[in-house]
C-alpha cells in the first residue's frame, strides 16, 4: 500500500496527471530558471544604472525574481508556506520602497542631482 | 495480488532508474549555456545606455533576443524530446517571453518613466505565473500592490525628482540627462550577471533533477490537503496565516507601521543646504506659525501668525 502511494507521488511529481495541483520537476525547473533570469538582470541593472530611483527598481526586479521562485516552489511542495513568505516579501518591498524614496527625495534636494556616484564621499 | 505489487515494484523500479540515470546526466549543455549567456551579455552591453548610436542599441538587442529565443528552443526541445519529464504551459512561454524582454528593457532604456512602464509589465507576467502556478491571492496582492501602489509611488518621486537635462549626453537623444545617458561599469555588471545567471541555470537544470520529491519529505508543514476544508486558494492562503503564521504577520504589520513613521521622519528633516547650491528648499521652520501651546494634540500651524487660523471658520 505504501509502495503504491509512494507511485502515485511519484508519477504526479514526473508531470502525470492525477489531479493533485503539483507542478512537475521540469516544470520546476523552468520556473525556478525564469526566476533566475530575473534577479540576474536586476542585478546587472543595480549594478550598472547610475540613477537611484532605477537602482531601486532594479531591487524590485529581483523581488520579483525570488517571489517567482518561491511560489513555484510553494506549488512543487504542495504547502502554502512559500506563498506566506511572498506576502511578506511584499511587505518589505513596500517598506524599503517607501523609505528608499523618501531618502532618494532627500538625496535630491541635498545635491540636485540622482546620480548615486554623487555620493561617492561615503564610500570612506 | 502479488503480480499487481510486482508490477508496481517494476514500475517504481523503471521510474527511480531513470531519475538516477537523469541526475548524472545534465538536461542542458553546460557549454550552451555559458556560450547563450556570453551572446546575451554582449547584446546587454550594446542595449546599455551609453552614448551609443540607436543602431548599435538595436543591434544589442537583436542579439540578445537572439541568445534567448535560442534558449527558449533548446528548452522546448528537451521538453519534446522527454515527454516523460512532463509538459509546460504554453502560457508559460509566452510570459517567461513577455518578463524577461520587459525586464531587459526596465534597465536598459534612457528615461526612468519607461523603465517603471516596463517593470509594470514584469509585474504583470509574474502575476501570470503566479496564476499558472494556482496562487491566485497573489496574483492579486501582485497587481494591486506593486503595479498599483509601489509603482505609483515610483512615478510620483520620478515626477518629482527629474533633473534638468541641459547637461544631456553630447551625442545622446534629447532630454536624457547625464546620470540617465550613461552607466557605470557595464562590462563588469554584465560579466558577473551573466556568469552568475549561467551558473544558476546549469545548477537549477542539473541538480534540481537530484530534488527529493515531494513525497520524500517529512512534511511536517500543513499541505493543502491537511488543511480543513476550504475552497480555493485565497481561504487556504487566510487560514494558513491566521492559523500558524499570526506571530509573523503582526510584526509584519508592525514592520509597515515602522517604515511609515520612518518615512514620515525622512521627510520632515531640515535640509541643510551647502553654499552654491543650485536647489532652493523652502526652510518650513522659518515660515510664519501659530504658537505652540500646551495641548500635546495641538500641532502649530504653518503659514500663518494667527492662531485663530486653527479653528473652523464661522458660516
Amino acid at each position: 500500500m505504501n509502495l503504491l502511494a509512494n507511485l502515485k507521488i511519484e508519477l504526479v511529481a514526473t508531470g502525470a496527471k492525477a489531479g493533485a495541483p503539483m507542478i512537475s520537476q521540469f516544470a520546476l525547473m523552468h520556473y525556478l530558471a525564469v526566476g533566475a533570469v530575473l534577479f540576474c538582470i536586476g542585478l546587472i541593472g543595480f549594478i550598472s544604472r547610475r540613477n537611484l530611483i532605477v537602482m531601486f527598481l532594479c531591487t524590485e526586479l529581483m523581488f520579483q525574481g525570488v517571489a517567482i521562485n518561491l511560489i513555484a516552489f510553494s506549488r512543487y511542495w504542495g504547502n502554502l508556506s512559500g506563498e506566506a513568505f511572498v506576502i511578506f516579501v511584499l511587505v518589505i518591498a513596500a517598506a524599503e520602497a517607501s523609505l528608499a524614496l523618501g531618502l532618494v527625495v532627500l538625496l535630491f534636494k541635498q545635491k540636485a542631482t540622482l546620480d548615486a556616484g554623487a555620493w561617492k564621499s561615503l564610500q570612506g | 495480488m502479488a503480480l499487481t505489487s510486482d508490477t508496481i515494484l517494476n514500475a517504481s523500479q523503471t521510474l527511480a532508474s531513470a531519475r538516477g540515470v537523469l541526475a548524472v546526466t545534465s538536461l542542458v549543455p553546460p557549454l550552451a549555456v555559458i556560450a547563450l549567456c556570453v551572446v546575451a551579455a554582449i547584446g546587454t552591453i550594446l542595449m546599455l545606455p551609453g552614448g551609443r548610436p540607436k543602431a548599435w542599441r538595436v543591434l544589442g538587442g537583436v542579439i540578445a533576443a537572439a541568445a534567448g529565443l535560442t534558449f527558449l528552443a533548446l528548452l522546448a526541445k528537451i521538453g519534446s524530446d522527454a515527454q516523460a519529464l512532463g509538459q509546460v504551459s504554453p502560457y508559460f512561454w509566452l510570459f517567461a517571453a513577455i518578463s524577461v524582454v520587459s525586464a531587459i528593457r526596465v534597465i536598459t532604456h534612457d528615461r526612468p518613466v519607461y523603465s517603471a512602464l516596463y517593470f509594470v509589465l514584469t509585474v504583470l507576467s509574474s502575476a501570470g505565473f503566479f496564476i499558472l502556478l494556482g496562487a491566485e491571492f497573489m496574483a492579486a496582492a501582485l497587481v494591486i500592490i506593486y503595479a498599483g501602489a509601489i509603482l505609483v509611488t515610483y512615478v510620483f518621486v520620478i515626477m518629482l525628482a527629474s533633473e534638468a537635462v541641459q547637461t544631456g549626453v553630447a551625442d545622446g537623444p534629447i532630454g536624457i540627462s547625464e546620470v540617465d545617458g550613461n552607466t557605470r561599469d557595464p562590462v563588469q555588471a554584465a560579466a558577473i550577471g551573466f556568469l552568475l545567471m549561467a551558473t544558476l541555470i546549469f545548477v537549477i537544470f542539473d541538480r534540481g533533477q537530484g530534488l527529493s520529491l515531494p513525497g520524500d519529505l517529512d512534511n511536517t508543514l500543513p499541505a493543502i490537503a491537511k488543511l480543513p476544508v476550504v475552497q480555493g486558494n485565497t481561504q487556504s492562503l487566510g487560514s494558513f496565516l491566521f492559523g500558524t503564521q499570526l506571530v509573523s504577520l503582526q510584526i509584519a504589520g508592525l514592520m509597515l507601521t515602522i517604515s511609515m513613521i520612518g518615512a514620515i521622519v525622512i521627510a520632515r528633516r531640515r535640509i541643510l543646504l551647502p553654499a552654491g547650491s543650485r536647489v532652493e528648499v523652502i526652510d518650513e521652520l522659518t515660515m510664519p506659525m501659530t504658537p505652540p501651546t500646551d495641548d500635546p494634540h495641538s500641532i502649530p500651524v504653518v503659514g500663518t501668525d494667527n492662531p485663530r487660523a486653527k479653528e473652523y471658520p464661522q458660516l
